[in-house]
């Protein structure tokens, strides 16, 4: 679904060098597949599902989605494609601090050309599991559960490439496995999902991981054996799970 | 992209940035207030103005009142005097004027009946004063010729004294005093109101000229007269000849001003004009710069806006936003901010209108023009200051905004 062809991505700084963030980046990605992008630091991660999700355009190189080239296209059609084709999620959630759940879901909506939009929000909050919250606010709502907002935005337009830039970062061990079980679903239901993580913890629910090292992708393989994490969070213990442990430490300890 | 729930978006970011939206919002209040109030006293004002003087000038009337000078800078020492003979014979010699009404009035004058005592403007007349004036009486009638001649001690009655002297009884046939002037009370004045300064019409005594002039005031002078012209058209070449006459009768050099002055329907409305200029020139410019000013605050207030709320704007755009919804977003609310504040500023512009009518008894109409004028001015302005703001927020690269 996802080709990237030798993609350069650079910053301009005014009065120095570049800042190469991307070198080379040759990637394909099918259809359905959980694939997890790690690496340190400023290794080129967030500059990555940035241009996978026409946020931002390579300075080199070919973006196809689905055959097509799309880095060449206008801003408006790439606005269109943000819209309908693909879901984001970040690490520090993103919400409308005064708006509602419902209305924060709303959100992608507004921009939608779809003409019959009523009840999607709401459903699109009650699969991940907070149909009892639609009226919260942010601040009234757990940091698990606010990221199951942003998710909820994400997919309210049914699109069919999700792209998580450290969504488990901010969560204790319970809420990062509940949006990994989430993950795992959408990617049963035939969604392409991209999640960004420094934490191979999250990374081995994934069916792949890719390595970036200073903008290059060092290593790409499949997982053999992904964990379940829906299998995990049956099996969790529910005083670890009232502590906000480090998924990471947590998670090798899972089985 | 759904434009209402946008509008609602931006209502309820006006609703959370409450001080911030409020002082938008007034300077767009007070310019429309400001705009609305003044057309709308303007307007009756204006009306009032003219009907006022319709009803004492009229359209072909010229005023000669004794003395020089302007209108309003009061008896000189060296006036020339004006006598009803000259005036008499000037109307006599001129075809055009159709009739001539004196002009002498005594401000404040004691006047008691039995007990019942009042102040009142006693004001002298013709017998033609029916014509002259416009104003007959609805009860009685208007003293006549011979007893204009013989200084008959009659006497028209206002309402307003009517009630003050009378109460509810009936006026006609009683015997008053000015002063110590035994007058009869021949007839009741139409109701005329409030005049354009202010003056109340109805609280007057109109007697025949020669009673006032010899029994009352012991002159033996006009202060003016009025001329009436039977074609409008003639009014002014009339008043070149009047000028003319009266100098020659009052046997003046050339290099000396007039010694009389000469008010001509020309002339009331250059006034009136004047005066119009003033409240649809100089307020509305007052109006024009407070919309301005709630303009440039919006403007740098949306600004601000645009600058706090970067993450915002780069989510939207992450969502799928273009840049010309985001732009549509910022003109929409600053629009709303502005609107609000118009039509806050209408309806106290109306309500404030209303008030001063109220109290100065001018028939103000209801400024909607006005108001529609203004809700439309600062909707315009509100979308002109959110032109600038909205086209940074959608210049905003969406990772930059986001980062
Ligand atoms: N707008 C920018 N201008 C200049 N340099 C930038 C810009 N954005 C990113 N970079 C640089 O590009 C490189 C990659 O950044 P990126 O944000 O992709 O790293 P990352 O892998 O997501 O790191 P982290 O794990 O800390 O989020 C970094 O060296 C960063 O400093
Ligand atoms: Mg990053």
């Amino acid at each position: 679904m996802i080709e990237l062809e030798k993609v350069d991505k650079a910053y301009a700084r005014p009065g120095a060098a570049p800042v190469e963030a991307l070198r080379d980046v040759s990637l394909g990605i099918g259809r359905g597949e959980l694939i997890a992008i790690v690496g340190a630091s400023g290794s080129g991660k967030s500059t990555l599902l940035n241009v996978l999700g026409l946020l931002d355009v390579p300075t080199r190189g070919a973006y196809r989605l689905d055959g097509a080239d799309v880095s060449a296209l206008d801003p408006e059609a790439q606005a269109r494609l943000r819209n309908e084709r693909i879901g984001f999620v970040f690490q520090a959630f993103r919400l409308l601090p005064r708006a509602s759940a419902l209305e924060n879901v709303e959100l992608p909506l507004l921009y939608s050309d779809r003409p019959r939009t009523n009840g999607l929000a709401r459903a699109a909050l009650e699969g991940v599991g907070l149909a009892d919250r639609v009226h919260h606010r942010p601040a009234e709502l757990s940091g698990g559960q606010q990221q199951r907002v942003a998710i909820a935005r994400a997919l309210v337009n049914g699109p069919d490439l999700l792209l998580a830039d450290e969504p488990t970062g901010n969560l204790d061990l319970r809420s990062a496995l509940e949006i990994l079980a989430i993950f795992q679903r959408l990617q049963a239901d035939g969604r392409t999902i991209v999640v960004v993580t420094h934490d191979a913890a999250v990374a081995a629910h994934c069916g792949r991981i890719a390595r970036l090292e200073v903008g290059r992708i060092v290593s790409d393989a499949p997982v053999s054996a992904p964990r379940d994490a829906a299998a995990a969070l049956r099996d969790l213990p529910l005083d670890i799970a009232a502590q906000p442990a480090q998924a990471s430490q947590a998670g090798r300890e899972a089985p | 992209m759904k434009t209402l729930p946008l509008l609602k978006g931006s209502l309820r970011t006006l609703a959370q940035h409450k001080v911030r939206s409020f002082f938008v919002t007034l300077g767009c209040l007070v310019g429309v207030a400001a705009l609305t109030w003044v057309v709308a006293i303007g307007r009756g004002a204006e009306r009032k103005i003219l009907t006022t003087v319709r009803q004492n000038v009229g359209a072909s009337a010229i005023i000669v009142a004794s003395g020089g000078g302007l209108m309003a800078g009061g008896a000189r020492t060296d006036a020339g005097r004006l006598t009803a003979d000259e005036v008499q014979a000037i109307a006599d010699a001129l075809p055009a004027v159709e009739i001539w009404e004196p002009l002498q009035t005594l401000d404040e004058a004691p006047v008691r009946r039995g007990e019942a005592t009042a102040l009142t403007r006693v004001v002298g007349s013709s017998e033609r004063g029916e014509r002259a004036w416009g104003r007959g009486v609805t009860r009685g009638e208007w003293f006549d010729a011979p007893a204009v001649a013989r200084s008959a001690r009659v006497a028209l009655i206002g309402e307003t004294t009517a009630r003050e002297l009378f109460g509810a009884e009936d006026p006609v046939g009683a015997e008053i005093l000015v002063g110590n002037v035994p007058l009869r009370v021949v007839g009741v004045l139409e109701p005329f109101g409030t005049d354009a300064h202010g003056m109340d019409r109805d609280a007057e005594l109109v007697v025949p000229i020669s009673t006032l002039m010899r029994r009352i005031m012991n002159v033996d002078s006009l202060a003016g007269a009025k001329l009436l012209v039977a074609d409008p058209d003639r009014v002014e070449e009339t008043a070149v000849e009047v000028r003319r006459m009266l100098r020659e009768r009052h046997a003046l050099p050339p290099e000396r001003a007039d010694d009389f002055h000469l008010i001509t329907p020309a002339q009331i409305e250059r006034m009136v004009g004047r005066a119009r200029a003033v409240l649809f020139v100089f307020l509305p410019l007052v109006a024009a710069v407070a919309l301005l000013a709630g303009g440039a605050v919006a403007a740098s207030l949306m600004l601000l806006s645009v600058a706090e709320r970067r993450g915002e704007i780069g989510l939207r755009r992450a969502v799928g936003a273009r840049a010309r919804d985001i732009a549509l977003q910022i003109v929409l609310e600053t629009a709303a901010m502005t609107l609000l504040g118009g039509a806050a500023g209408a309806a106290l512009g109306c309500a404030g209108a209303l008030a001063i009518a109220g109290k100065f008894g001018l028939d103000v109409a209801a400024p909607w023009g006005a108001a529609l004028l203004g809700l439309a001015l600062s909707t315009a302005i509100g979308v002109a200051a959110g032109a600038i703001p909205a086209r940074r927020a959608a210049a905003l690269h969406p990772v930059e905004a986001l980062r």
